[in-house]
Parts: C-alpha cells; sequence; structure tokens
C-alpha cells in the first residue's frame, strides 16, 4: 500500500511535469504562429476535470451494489446504473419505510431480472448501515440530503464506492463532514460522484471546456435560476407519526431538504462555482413563504452572491403554482457569454462563437442521458481502479446554497468563512419514526435572528 | 607497430588512473554518503543533544507512540524536506550549532524549558515537513472542531503565517502541562481555600483587600495618592521610542490599584460565576454586558488549551483574556462590591508605575547595565534576562514606592485608553485625569513583560493591542471575544475609584 502510493505521488509529479511542458510548448507554438487574438485559458488543462463520456461502461468484474432511499431519486439512479454498465448485481435494498422499497424491489424484479432476497431488505433509520454491510461494493445514497453525510461516512469507512445524490449537505455540520469523508474517500482509492448530473451532460461539459479555453474571456458574472410551479407534498395520513410524516413530506422541511434552494436550485448555483472555480466569500438575500403548504419552507429565494474580486452571482429560485418557469445558467466573460438555454456562447456583439452540435451528438452518441453517464463515468472510475472524487466540489455548492438560504432567513449578510465554521446542525436531536418535539419547526422570520 | 603499443600503455596507464580515480571517487562519495545519512540518524542528533528529556518526552509522544507504529525521526520535523538544497543548508546550519553547542556549553546553563515554548519552536520545526508527511488533514477519526479549525488552516496558512505546531505543539515531544482542547470545569486555587463571606469595608483611604463573597479572590488594593507627574520620557532617555513624547504635567486623582496583576486565582473567580459553556452571538453578549441595570454579567467561554501556559496559576498573573474580557472582569468585581472597579488610564498607569519618580525606572541604575546584568533590575523587574522566558510569582520582586508590584515587566497591562502614536500631543500642560483618544482600533498596553529587553520594560515605555494578529490562529468564526490564541505576555491590573465621602 505504501509503495502503492510513493509510486502514484512520483507519477503523478512526473505526468505534471510533462503536462506542464506539453502546455509552454504548445503555447510557444501558438504565440510562434503569430496569431495575436488568441484565447487565455482560465485554467491550464490538467488542472481541470472532463469526464470521459462513452455510451457505457467497460466491462470489469462483477459489482454488488446496495441502494440506500427508495424513493423518485433511488428507483431512478438504480435503473440508471443497471443502464449504464452491465455486469452489476443489486444486492441489498434499504429505506425507512417498507412500502418505498417494496416499490423498487417489483420494478428491479420484473423489468431488470434483479431479484433482491428478503433478507437483503432493511427498513427503517438504520437500514444504511445493514446495507453497506452487507457485501456490496458500490452504494446510491438517495435518502433525503440531511443523512447523507452520515451515509457517506459509513459508506467510506466500510470502503464502499458511494453514489451521493445531490444535496450532499443542508447545514455546515454536514459540509465539514463532507469535506473529511471526501479525503478519506481518496485516500482509500475510492470513487464518488454527486448527483450534479450536469458535470455529465454533453452540451454543459463542451461549454465547461470552451469556457475554461477562454472562449468568453474571464469571467465576470452570472444569472443561474430555478424557478417552477409547486413540488409535491404529502399530507399527513391518520397513523402516521411526527417522523414519518416529514420523512414522508421531505421536501417541504427545512431540516430533510435544506429548502428548495439547497435541494433543488443547488444544480444551478453549482454550475457557476464549476465554471467559476471558486466559492463565494458573501451573500445577501430575500426569502419567503407564500402558498407552500406543508413544512415550514419558504417558496422562493433571491441571493446576490459576491466572489472575490467583485464578481457577483444573482441566484434565484421559486415553486409558485401560476408562475413563470425558469431553469438555467448565464455566465458572462470579458469577451462574450455562455447560457445553458440554447448551449451557445456570444461574443459581445451577439455573434455566435460556438454552439452544441446537438444532431452530432446524436449521431456519435447512443447514450446522451446525462442521468446515466454519470453512472457511467462512477462505474469506468471504480472498474479501473481510479480514485475520484465530486462530492468535495458538491459539497462546496451546497454551503453556497447554505449560506443564501441562512442570508435569506435572517436577512443579515452571510460570509463563507462565518457559515463553513458555524455550528449549525440541522438533524434534530429527537430524530425518530415516532413523537418529535416540533415546536422548532417554524417559518424563519427575517430580522428576528438575535 | 612500437608506436601502437606506446599509445596502448600510455592509455593503459591513463586507463589506469581513470578507474583508480574513478573508484577513489566511489568510495569518498559512497564515505560521505554513510557520513551524511549517518549524521541524519537519531542517534547521532541525540550524540549532541545532550539532554535526555529531549528523548524521553519524544518517546512519549505521538509521532513516537502511536496506534499505527509510525515512528517519526529527529531530521523528519526539525529539517526541511530532503531533496533540495534548504535541507542541506539547514541541516549544515543546525549540525554546526549543536556541535559547537555540545562542546563549549554546559547542559545545565541551557534553559530547556524555554525551547519547548512556541517562539522557539517555530524555529526550529518545519511547517513544509510537517505537510510533507501529513498529506490528509482530514484523517478517519477528525472531530467537527478539528475539521472547522483544518479548513479554516487551508484556507489562510499562506495568507496568515499559520503554523501547525501553533495547536499541536506536543506532537513530537509529550508535555504534560500542553492541552489540545478545550478547557472543562473551573480550576480551583490551590494556595488559598478560604471562601470569603463578607465584603472588604472600605471607610479611609488606605490600602485594604476587597474579598468577593462566596469566592476564594482576595485582591489587594493600594491607596495611590493623587497628585501631578511628567508623562513620557525625555528625549534623551536610551531606547526610547517617539510614542512617549512629547512630555506633558498631567495632575490625577487619588484612586486604588490592585498591588499585584490580576492573578489566576482572582480571574477563575470571576469565570466560574460568569462562564458560559455555549457560545452565544458576541453581539448578544456585549449588548448585555453593556445594559446599566443587569445584576450579572456574562463571562467568558471555556479557553482552548492551558491559558497558563503550563507555568502553573496561583498567584501568577492571568494571561491571555483580550481588553473585553478584562472589562467585564471589573464590571463583574464593581456588580459583585457595589464599588466601581475599572481598567486605569494610561496616565494613572504610569503615574503609578513611576511612585513618584521621574527616570527610567522606579529605581536606579543605568539601562546599558541592565541589558547585561540583573542585579538591581532582577530585584523589580521580571524581563529577558530573569524570567526564564515566563511568567513569575509576585513575591518574586520587591514594590516600587507606591507599594505596587510588577508595574514594569511579568506581563504587559491593558489600559482603558484607545492607542495613539500622538496621545501625549494631544494632552494639554496641567490636565487632570485624561481618558486618551476618543476612539481608536487598538488599546494601550503598558509595563512590558517576560520577554522584554531593559530598555522595553522602562517606565514610560508604550505598547498597544495587535488584535487581529493576536487572534490570527482562532479557527472560530467569529473569533473569541474572550481569549487571544497568538499572544501570552499580557494581563492587567484594576483600579477602584475612591468611594463617595472617603478623603
Amino acid at each position: 500500500m505504501e509503495e502503492n502510493k510513493i509510486n502514484r505521488r512520483d507519477f503523478l509529479s512526473k505526468s505534471a511535469i510533462l503536462g506542464v511542458t506539453g502546455v509552454v510548448g504548445t503555447s510557444a507554438l501558438l504565440s510562434a504562429c503569430g496569431k495575436k487574438d488568441t484565447m487565455v485559458p482560465l485554467r491550464p488543462k490538467g488542472e481541470y476535470y472532463v469526464p470521459e463520456l462513452p455510451d457505457k461502461a467497460i466491462d470489469g468484474k462483477e459489482l454488488k451494489v446496495g441502494l440506500v432511499g427508495c424513493g423518485g431519486r433511488g428507483s431512478g439512479a438504480i435503473v440508471n446504473l443497471l443502464n449504464a454498465a452491465d455486469g452489476i448485481k443489486v444486492v441489498a435494498l434499504g429505506d425507512t419505510f417498507p412500502d418505498r422499497l417494496a416499490n423498487v424491489r417489483n420494478n428491479l424484479k420484473e423489468k431488470y431480472n434483479q431479484d433482491v432476497p428478503d433478507d437483503k431488505c432493511f427498513i427503517g433509520l438504520d437500514a444504511y448501515k445493514k446495507v453497506i454491510d452487507a457485501g456490496i461494493d458500490m452504494v446510491i445514497l438517495t435518502t433525503p440530503p440531511v443523512f447523507r453525510p452520515e451515509h457517506f461516512a459509513y459508506a467510506t469507512q466500510k470502503g464502499v464506492h458511494s453514489f451521493l445524490e445531490k444535496p450532499i449537505a443542508v447545514d455546515p455540520k454536514g459540509y465539514r463532514s463532507i469535506i473529511a469523508t471526501a479525503k478519506q474517500a481518496q485516500a482509500k482509492n475510492l470513487c464518488v460522484v454527486t448527483g450534479t448530473q450536469r458535470h455529465h451532460q454533453r452540451p454543459y461539459v463542451e461549454a465547461f471546456q470552451k469556457i475554461q479555453e477562454g472562449m468568453i474571456g474571464e469571467i465576470t458574472g452570472g444569472n443561474v435560476y430555478w424557478n417552477q410551479g409547486m413540488l409535491w407534498y404529502r399530507e399527513r395520513q391518520k397513523g402516521w407519526s411526527d417522523g414519518e410524516w416529514m420523512i414522508r413530506d421531505w421536501v417541504n422541511w427545512k431540516w430533510l431538504s435544506g429548502d428548495h434552494i439547497v435541494e433543488q436550485h443547488v444544480h444551478n448555483i453549482d454550475v457557476f462555482l464549476w465554471m467559476l472555480g471558486k466559492h463565494p466569500v458573501k451573500a445577501t438575500a430575500f426569502g419567503a413563504r407564500h402558498r407552500r403548504i406543508t413544512g415550514d419552507q419558504y417558496d422562493q429565494f433571491s441571493v446576490d452572491f459576491e466572489f472575490e474580486n467583485g464578481i457577483h452571482l444573482h441566484s434565484m429560485c421559486r415553486q409558485i403554482d401560476g408562475t413563470s418557469s425558469n431553469v438555467g445558467e448565464y455566465v458572462q466573460g470579458t469577451k462574450g457569454s455562455w447560457n445553458s438555454y440554447d448551449h451557445e456562447i456570444k461574443d459581445l456583439q451577439g455573434n455566435v462563437l460556438w454552439k452544441f452540435d446537438e444532431e452530432a451528438a446524436k449521431a456519435q452518441f447512443k447514450q446522451n442521458d446525462p442521468y446515466v453517464l454519470e453512472h457511467v463515468d462512477w462505474v469506468n472510475h471504480i472498474r479501473k481502479g481510479e480514485a475520484h472524487d465530486e462530492a468535495e466540489a458538491t459539497a462546496i455548492s451546497c454551503l453556497a446554497g447554505v449560506m443564501g438560504r441562512e442570508a435569506a432567513y435572517t436577512g443579515e449578510t452571510v460570509t463563507w468563512d462565518a457559515m463553513s465554521a458555524s455550528s449549525l446542525d440541522y438533524m434534530p436531536a429527537d430524530l425518530k419514526i415516532g413523537p418529535m418535539d416540533m415546536s422548532g419547526f417554524t417559518v424563519p422570520v427575517p430580522g428576528t435572528a438575535k | 607497430m612500437n608506436q601502437w603499443d606506446g599509445m596502448e600503455k600510455k592509455l593503459r596507464k591513463n586507463l589506469l588512473f581513470c578507474l583508480l580515480g574513478l573508484a577513489l571517487g566511489i568510495v569518498l562519495a559512497l564515505v560521505g554518503n554513510y557520513f551524511y545519512d549517518r549524521s541524519s540518524t537519531n542517534e547521532s542528533c541525540m550524540a549532541c543533544h545532550f539532554h535526555p528529556e529531549a528523548a524521553d518526552s519524544w518517546k512519549q509522544s505521538y509521532h513516537y507512540n502511536n496506534p499505527s507504529g509510525t515512528k517519526v525521526d529527529c531530521v523528519q520535523c526539525h529539517l526541511p524536506p530532503e531533496g533540495n538544497f534548504a535541507h542541506f543548508k539547514a541541516k549544515a546550519k543546525i549540525g554546526i550549532k549543536d556541535v559547537w553547542s555540545a562542546l563549549t556549553k554546559k547542559k545545565e546553563d541551557i534553559d530547556w524549558e524555554s525551547k519547548k515554548e512556541l517562539e522557539h519552536a517555530t524555529r526550529i520545526v518545519y511547517n513544509s515537513s510537517c505537510l510533507e508527511c501529513h498529506v490528509n488533514l482530514y484523517p478517519t477519526g477528525i472531530s467537527d472542531e478539528g475539521i472547522v479549525a483544518h479548513l479554516y488552516y487551508d484556507e489562510n496558512a499562506e495568507k496568515l503565517n499559520l503554523q501547525c505546531i501553533s495547536c499541536h505543539l506536543d506532537a513530537g515531544h509529550f508535555n504534560p502541562n500542553y492541552s489540545h482542547s478545550k478547557m472543562t470545569g473551573v480550576p480551583v486555587s490551590s494556595t488559598n481555600t478560604e471562601i470569603y463571606t463578607t465584603l472588604a469595608e472600605v471607610t479611609s483611604f488606605e490600602n485594604f483587600t476587597e474579598t468577593v463573597p462566596g469566592t476564594s479572590a482576595a485582591i489587594r488594593m493600594v491607596a495611590v495618592p493623587g497628585g501631578k507627574f511628567t508623562i513620557g520620557s525625555p528625549s534623551v532617555e536610551q531606547f526610547r521610542a517617539g510614542d512617549e513624547g512629547p512630555q506633558k504635567e498631567i495632575e490625577v486623582s487619588p484612586f486604588f490599584m490592585s498591588e499585584v496583576e490580576i492573578t489566576w486565582d482572582q480571574y477563575w473567580a470571576f469565570y466560574g460565576e460568569t462562564m458560559s459553556e455555549g457560545r452565544i452571538d458576541p453581539d448578544v453578549v456585549r449588548a448585555h454586558n453593556a445594559r446599566p441595570d443587569i445584576d450579572a454579567v456574562s463571562g467568558p467561554t471555556p479557553p482552548f488549551g492551558n491559558p497558563d501556559q503550563g507555568w502553573g496559576m496561583g498567584d501568577r498573573p492571568a494571561l491571555t483574556m483580550t481588553h473585553y474580557a478584562a472589562e467585564v472582569f471589573c464590571r463583574w468585581l464593581s456588580l459583585r462590591t457595589g464599588r466601581h472597579y475599572r481598567l486605569p488610564t494610561e496616565a494613572e498607569w504610569e503615574y503609578a508605575a513611576r511612585g513618584g519618580t521621574d527616570g527610567a525606572y522606579f529605581f536606579d541604575g543605568k539601562i546599558r547595565k541592565f541589558a547585561k546584568d540583573t542585579t538591581v533590575i532582577g530585584g523589580y523587574v521580571i524581563y529577558a534576562l530573569n524570567s526564564r522566558n515566563r511568567t513569575q510569582e509576585p513575591s518574586r520582586v520587591k514594590p516600587n514606592p507606591f507599594g505596587l508590584k510588577n508595574m514594569l515587566g511579568n506581563v504587559m497591562e491593558y489600559c482603558s485608553d484607545w492607542y495613539a502614536e500622538d496621545a501625549y500631543a494631544q494632552l494639554r500642560d496641567g490636565e487632570k485625569d485624561p481618558q486618551g483618544p476618543a476612539t481608536g482600533t487598538e488599546h494601550v498596553v503598558r509595563g512590558g513583560f517576560y520577554a522584554d529587553a531593559a530598555g522595553r520594560v522602562r517606565s514610560a515605555a508604550r505598547s498597544h493591542t495587535r488584535h487581529d494578529d493576536w487572534l490570527r490562529t482562532d479557527p472560530q468564526i467569529p473569533k473569541s471575544i474572550w481569549w487571544y490564541s497568538d499572544v501570552k505576555g499580557i494581563g492587567f491590573r484594576v483600579v477602584c475609584d475612591v468611594p463617595e465621602g472617603i478623603n
């Protein structure tokens, strides 16, 4: 193990030297051509990760997978994985509630010929431990996000590769836990992919490369949006305890989802952070709750994020029926802009410098679903034995969302330094499928934090 | 043929020389390498480091005694990482120095205790070497507080020149008096077990002992008569700094001043009654404590590590509290006694320190001499030459003419004034009870401390807080309002206004 590490480090430093030589050589050649208006890369190639996106994962040894969290996303993710790679065996399932688990189990059996035996189906808040201990290589963690840090830590401790559905942290404590676990996972040569699927969506990946190569110049700001109608909610049913109701209705409760700015809009904030390669330093925000039916969340946020060097990002998100929908990102640079609506880069005069060629992609690839491609990338890293980490970057995006949320809840300007060191912890002390102290679950009122 | 023979002979001869040279070179290189390597072994380090405590404490430390069974050798911390010139240079330097010390110095003459302190350690421990092995700062089992601290380190290490050993000083050498955790409980006095039940009565302007009921805090208060004096130093005074002038005639009203710097016993009495475990928003704490109608103050949170630096508590001066904490101490003491306690103004402080004298010190002697000879000054002042790089108990020194001890040296003392370099220029000649500049960013500190040279512990020497720098290692956001993380020799003494009706 020790031997391997040294070899790997040596190899990395040598390849880094080669990489630098390559870059220096290439730029020397380019400048020799005498072309003046050449693009200045934001970062040298090799300093940022670009996924390979083949239609299917490479073949290799059979991988045993477990699924923790059999809701909508979990049932989708397990199927995405089966579509992404051959030689996958679903070994264990876990959920807090038996009905959710049964749905996934039946679907896997009927459509995918994957039969999970009774003794590998686990129910309850501790099901994750049993799934991870069921002799699996990889685990899909798709419970409500508040549980993610704890589940990821356990999987990593047991040497299991994790797929973490976003968001992966809803509070600063969770963020810190993820950061530490991510480093530990790297030390164990584990592969960790998060459900920020735009990182595996062909038009985004291509745009990301163009922007890093300098096509829009230095990034000066951006706008990101997730405006839509109401998401969904569950009315409390007879016989549901406090704990059961909140977990079944989790997208409406702050402590479970992190509110919709973190739960959903984090995708778009994450895109900007991905392009810029930096975290915000400050956030000032408005937020409110007008028409949400259950829970204690807001249903709209508007955040001004400030980054180093005076770069601003405006983020807005809304979940209110009867309002205009808009989901996407826009990034402004010194030489042009990019947007995710028509996947175009325009110069400052409006000329299109680049446009994603969807037809060409369809001709070249059979698989263009980012939800499948992220699993292709995950399995490829596992089968090649190459450590991979998306958790740290996604945790940073999540904390940015948390910053925006707390700025809106309190009405105060919130700094990154304060947030990353904050003791804020959303996990209820009396968490259980039973009666819980509901007095703390109130809709925040700005200006009343102190 | 002969010609070829000759050439062949020559060639052979040359070849022989070449081979011999090569062999000699290899032998020399091998021998050199052997000694170079051998001189980096723990044994060769310890050959000159003839104090077995270093080896013993190393063997008790995490770097020798840990679950993974890894042993970290002397040179892995005490030299920069191998493979560059910095390593070679540092090795040569430290090697020559150690050999020289071993040949010329006596073990007993070296102050080993002070070599354990951070100030010295940062000179002989290389942060780059820490990071050479510790590639992952978030290892399995790290606590949430640890992650906060290491995230702070990652963001600020370069900007603030943060060192691993600022928090992990005992990593390589075990120190039973060092702690890498939050203090728990409230230290109790080892010297005074009496719990006072009654307040001192003050009926005349004489020395008295303030006893805080319900605690074992007894604070000896000295009656300082009012009077006139000249603040600052004349431009001819040796080691004088620009901020000590221009000199002004100042009048000071009578007051009581604590005979010694507030001691740990006294400070823990305050802490025990006012401390709070959890962190409360500093703005909320300040707002509460600023209210005139409160009957109890909100006091310090538990400090990280041993605030006494492992030097001992009891009568030694309390250390590392912030200026705000010292002010809240005064508020607490006022609420508990019904008398008005506060920090001294800078004018009161210097008036008290001088005790009617107008020289560089309140005792006779030449500054130049004090820089080498402790005979006279050592009787009054704890400073660089007699402190062994730490605070000492007040019993070590004699008082000044007013009966006050340790006005100079031991620890720096807070004044209530904001600091301004030109503060004295703003004074009027003959001004009575000046309060200093109306606003500022740093507070005045006076009196020098245990590591200061003789020139810095003169009666007129001025200094000030360095708030941000004194907190640079504190990873909490917001940073502590109670404890400084990056300064040691700071404390305070209190003054008490003369109660009405007393002459």
